[in-house]
């Protein structure tokens, strides 16, 4: 039996939950060949003095998920030594992992919780929202009964949402291509992930772009291809990035006014007043976006009911997707 | 195993689980093991393996070795598997880890839209618990955001209908265009980025329906509403753009332009014999007057196939932009 192919491989909970324990028992810290030599998980299938390279990487990307739960996992540099991998020690802060003792809350609190948990469907948020909540429970507090007959949710459909998330936590830079509309290619960008903020149900990346050197913000339904992880260290978020985010998407919003006209008591009618923000003059409806080309997308598909007045912009881009079907359906 | 193992959730739940689950059943003092599962939520028997896992569990000695058997909980076994009752004398891990910066991150944009509901119109507890989970978190919190939409009279009316009982009145625009007067009595409301809907007992219907608020011309209160069966439908089917159609509809289309039809839950998707990276996907509908929007919605990505489906597609749009044209001119 090699060390790569142990009769039982522990799980791998088990394997993280004996290193959390093993990280806060101890004092002064443990050196990585300390915790690859007795953690179980790690010590069935190490081999002293050999190459235990496959589980050094093992090692790496265990640090990530407890750093990724909120255990605060420190380092401590030898004297001397600093930077030294072979000499550093690892522990887990006895101070900074337990909740503190005045954070509590009452069983209505953690209904609320509880719902506020249940808002997204899917995706990183959904985890984390579920991790968080059996971290509360074992406060031991019984949940209270929660609003009754209601439940808002949002999804995290696009694909980008969770590696972005992760890189934004970790740190890192992001490589993807995007594709603005109108281009016919999308472009490879290189930024510095920095907030993602959902305005009129969509989800946008603010982020400072490290090649055309200034921030910018993506609609993350335009993001194609894989989310990468790039080598270099990322500017991280000012406290309030995300709010200052949002704020600038609602700014645009007030300024992006659509005229459009539709045909009374039709679907487009009913539907575009009841769009928030929406506001009418007889039969003249003033209608906002963030995006005038989702918008126009989503006016093209009342057909004959609308009739689009302006920006000149809106009323070609809305043309088209109509001459578009015309010429493909001939 | 491994589905057994699935439903638990992926290894950072199940690391969160048993971090959580110590320090509740030390604070407990004692507990049996269904009131431990009915306090999280699981199975007696994920407890009882739980338990197993941590009574076994030991932690390195200052020298970095662990003494076989020398495991540092310590629980009266004798009670546990005569009685189920839970007790470790002695635990190295007391505390509730704190939520991970992004844990409390999801939690409060979760919250930030519970905020939209009426029932939270002016309750302060928001702002409560925003700190509470600020100082409960390990990390700066994950800088994510989400708009506070207004309510607005819509949902206001059909909210305070549904928590007072009341039987309401809708004008209401069907999916296909038709304008309806409705007597509907309230039964749940959700939604999705955004999106409001009601299921509702119809009372000529005599059966349930689901009603989209941005669909509803008018909404007033009509005395009280009748009792009825507790709902048996699954809130996951109520939102999926497909009904049972009476349509087939064959579109070509490149396959990474699928995404665009997803709501549309294509029945089959098949790949084009010769035409690499082009697929031809079939979708119901309910309503021969939804083509148009159809055709719109897939842009320049494909075309209808189906011969009848083709033509309405074009009449649809030349229709759009003969209405567009008078419009203008008017």
């Amino acid at each position: 039996m090699t060390a790569d192919t142990p009769a039982r491989r522990t799980p791998a909970e088990e394997r993280l939950f004996h290193l959390v324990l093993a990280l806060i028992a101890t004092d002064t810290g443990l050196t990585k060949s300390q915790i690859l030599s007795t953690v179980e998980g790690y010590a069935q299938r190490y081999v002293a003095g050999a190459d235990n390279a496959s589980l050094e990487r093992q090692f790496e990307r265990d640090k990530d998920d407890l750093r990724d739960l909120g255990i605060p996992l420190e380092t401590i540099d030898q004297l001397g030594a600093d930077g030294d991998t072979k000499l550093q020690r690892y522990r887990v802060s006895r101070d900074a992992y337990p909740m503190p003792d005045d954070v509590a809350f009452t069983a209505d609190e953690l209904a609320l919780l509880s719902l506020a948990g249940q808002v997204w469907r899917e995706g990183s948020l959904s985890d984390d929202s579920r991790r968080a909540l059996t971290k509360l429970r074992g406060l031991g507090v019984t949940i209270g009964d929660a609003v009754i007959g209601v439940a808002p949710t949002l999804r995290a459909l696009d694909r980008a949402h969770n590696p972005l998330t992760v890189a934004i936590s970790r740190g890192r830079q992001v490589e993807f291509s995007y594709l603005k509309p109108g281009d016919a290619r999308p472009e490879v960008r290189l930024v510095s992930p920095l907030a993602l903020v959902q305005h009129e149900g969509r989800w946008h990346l603010l982020a400072y772009d490290e090649v055309r050197d200034g921030e910018r913000t993506f609609l993350l339904q335009r993001i194609v291809g894989t989310v990468r992880q790039r080598a270099g260290t990322a500017r991280t978020a000012a406290p309030g990035d995300a709010e200052r985010a949002l704020a600038e998407l609602a700014e645009l919003w007030r300024h992006n006014v659509a005229t459009v006209r539709s045909q009374p008591g039709s679907e487009a009618d009913v539907v575009l007043r009841n769009r928030r923000g929406s506001h009418s003059e007889g039969e003249v409806l003033h209608v906002r976006s963030t995006d005038l080309t989702l918008l126009a997308d989503e006016l093209a598909g009342f057909g004959d009911e609308v009739q689009v007045l302006g920006p000149p912009a809106l009323v070609d881009a809305v043309v088209e997707r109509w001459e578009r079907v015309v010429a493909a359906h001939g | 195993m491994a589905d057994a193992r699935e439903a638990l959730g992926t290894t950072p739940d199940r690391l969160t689980f048993l971090l959580a689950l110590v320090p509740y059943l030390i604070d407990q003092v004692q507990v049996t093991v269904d009131q431990a599962a009915a306090h999280f939520g699981t199975t007696p028997e994920r407890i009882r393996r739980s338990v197993e896992l941590i009574a076994v569990s030991g932690v390195p000695d200052a020298s970095g070795s662990v003494l076989p058997g020398a495991g540092m909980f310590d629980i009266d076994w004798d009670q546990f598997e005569d009685e189920q009752i839970i007790r470790f004398r002695q635990a190295p891990l007391t505390e509730q880890p704190r939520l991970s910066g992004r844990e409390a991150a999801a939690l409060l944009a979760g919250l930030q839209t519970l905020a939209a509901l009426p029932d939270f119109a002016d309750r302060d507890e928001l702002a409560a618990l925003r700190e509470k989970l600020t100082r409960g978190a390990s990390a700066q919190l994950a800088p994510v955001a989400v708009d506070v939409i207004d309510p607005g009279e819509v949902l206001r009316t059909v909210r305070a209908a549904q928590s007072a009982g009341q039987r309401l009145r809708l004008d209401y625009v069907t999916g296909d265009g038709d304008r309806q007067e409705r007597l509907v009595d309230p039964i749940r409301l959700d939604s999705v980025d955004g999106v409001w809907y009601l299921r509702a007992w119809c009372v000529h219907r005599e059966a349930e329906r689901t009603f989209r608020l941005d669909r509803m011309a008018s909404v007033s209160s009509v005395g009280e509403a009748d009792a009825h069966p507790a709902s048996l439908a699954d809130p996951a089917a109520l939102f999926s753009g497909a009904t049972s159609g009476a349509t087939r509809i064959q579109i070509d289309i490149a396959d990474d332009a699928l995404p665009l039809i997803a709501d549309y839950l294509p029945e089959s998707i098949d790949p084009i014999p010769d035409a690499p990276g082009r697929v031809l996907a079939t979708v119901s509908l309910s309503h021969t007057a939804k083509i148009g929007r159809l055709a719109a919605r897939v842009g320049p990505a494909g075309h209808i196939v189906t011969p009848e489906a083709r033509d309405e597609a074009r009449h649809w749009a030349e229709r759009a932009l003969a209405a567009q044209r008078r419009g203008l001119d008017s």
